[in-house]
């Protein structure tokens, strides 16, 4: 599993992912750390992971969580998903497994998919509301925020 | 007009983008899956991705043929068109409202071709039926080639997806017939979420029902906005919406599946991108399954497709026999 090849292709695609922009906003879970940590086990075999600590006791939260059970999708607990979190995958890499991940993250990082069906300005600035993409993007990369009239603008006519 | 676009196995060839030295070996693999549908591509990987939490088949399989189900999810297709004609009376009657007190054929329009034609186009897209030995097109990339768990929250993960991809579209159309047709799918959506939990999963309780349509009503806002931002900006950023919502942010998820995905979806959004909007809105609009290749038009080929079109709805326009409920004043020449 772990001789020169792989370890060295393990390397570059942690290189790659290193390199990927950071998220804009932050979400429940960050791709870009969790898949770093994921390869640079294959990198780096006798590189220790952190430990997580092991607590058998209730806490509150949990206990609230029991008792509303609709906080996660369908009724699983927080503690299960917790579990599922935390699980380490086992995973058996070769050279082209490594390589077919490392070609297709390439290509999702060229845009390949978005040139090659290009759904133009038709789509990107649709007729009904020429601005909304545009608005959400300054919004997220804080180029221009919205102001109490323009939210109101957006509440009363929809666009 | 799918027939157009869609070409299985096609041979058409793409040019090679300039590639980097550094990984040449990787390219020339690359260059080879362009040819490919999502399907095969995704065949290609090897890689055992199985969510570490093991498959969930918790799904509890609807019968077709249930009593709860409403009508016109039951039905395929071809019997739904003999189903539903209307009397002679009942289209006189609706011809006296259009024409003489301006009711909008749009707008009404609207009902049955987004709450129930384009409901059932996507929430068929991931639903297992007990009496289907055969999955469809959809569940099998979804469930087997994706290896994504069967269960109910992944069924609405999938069916909100695509209502997305329909979203995109209607934007595009006039303002308010667009927010009509967007209302309508979910509207229904939700609905059918309220009997489906109700009377498929036996929840009992109204509160707690409630409380299940509250956080999907959050998820749909989450996703619809996350698929957004990846839509604009870039393939990265929607493969990383994808993978939050529909991956469930799985750890061990395989690139090869992801990049399929993205470029399923955008697949998706160009068939779309060159429908005028007559065509989307009359319904003629239905999903590539994602074991068939959608080839890029070129331009002469999109200017063809576009003639043939107008003069399809010219003609429709211009007879003076067409029915007031079959005419349309949204534009066929986009």
């Amino acid at each position: 599993m772990s001789n020169q090849n792989t370890r060295a292709l393990a390397t570059r695609i942690v290189n790659f992912i290193k390199e990927l922009p950071e998220d804009r906003i932050q979400h429940y879970a960050d791709f870009k750390n969790i898949q770093l940590q994921r390869f640079a086990k294959v990198a780096n075999p006798s590189m220790k992971t952190e430990d997580t600590k092991k607590n058998d006791g209730l806490s509150l939260s949990d206990i609230k969580d029991m008792l509303t059970r609709t906080k996660s999708p369908l009724g699983l607990q927080k503690s299960v998903l917790k579990k599922f979190a935390q699980a380490v995958p086992q995973e058996n890499w070769n050279e082209t497994l490594l390589t077919q991940q490392l070609s297709a993250l390439d290509s999702l990082k060229n845009n390949t998919y978005k040139k090659m069906y290009d759904v133009t300005d038709k789509l990107y600035k649709p007729e009904g509301n020429p601005q909304y993409y545009q608005r959400l993007y300054d919004e997220i990369t804080g180029k221009s925020k919205e102001n109490f009239f323009t939210a109101m603008r957006t509440v009363f006519t929809g666009k | 007009m799918l027939r157009n676009i869609v070409t299985q196995n096609s041979k058409v060839c793409f040019q090679k983008q300039a590639f980097d030295r550094s990984i040449k070996n990787v390219y020339s693999l690359r260059y080879q899956s362009f040819k490919k549908s999502p399907e095969e591509q995704v065949k290609e990987s090897k890689l055992d991705s199985e969510p570490i939490e093991g498959n969930l088949n918790k799904y509890r399989k609807i019968k077709k043929n249930d009593k709860s189900q409403p009508e016109d999810l039951k039905l395929r297709e071809n019997d739904l068109k003999k189903a539903f004609k209307p009397t002679s009376f009942q289209t006189s009657v609706a011809s006296f409202l259009i024409k003489y007190l301006g009711v909008n054929v749009d707008r009404v329009r609207s009902g049955p071709i987004a709450g129930s034609y384009y409901y059932k186009e996507c929430s068929d897209q991931g639903l297992i039926y007990e009496d289907d030995v055969k999955l469809s097109k959809g569940c099998e990339f979804f469930y087997n080639d994706l290896k994504l768990p069967k269960t109910f929250s992944q069924w609405y993960q999938i069916h909100i997806l695509h209502v997305w991809i329909l979203f995109v579209r209607m934007r595009a159309m006039p303002f308010d017939i667009g927010k009509n047709y967007q209302k309508k799918i979910i509207d229904r959506t939700f609905e059918e979420l309220e009997r489906k939990l109700k009377e498929e999963m036996n929840v009992r309780s109204g509160r707690f029902i409630d409380n299940y349509l509250k956080e999907f009503n959050s998820q749909l806002r989450g996703c619809i906005f996350a698929y957004d931002e990846g839509f604009y900006t870039d393939d990265y950023t929607l493969a990383k919406a994808l993978w939050r919502n529909l991956f469930g942010g799985r750890k061990n998820v395989d690139f090869v599946h992801l990049e399929a995905c993205v470029r399923y979806v955008r697949s998706q959004l160009y068939v779309l991108s060159k429908m005028s909007d007559r065509d989307f809105a009359l319904g003629n609009f239905k999903f590539v399954p994602a074991d068939q290749f959608v080839r890029p038009l070129s331009p002469e080929e999109y200017e063809e497709m576009k003639k043939e079109v107008i003069a399809k709805y010219e003609k429709i326009d211009n007879d003076p026999n067409t029915k007031p409920t079959e005419k349309s004043k949204l534009r066929y020449d986009n």
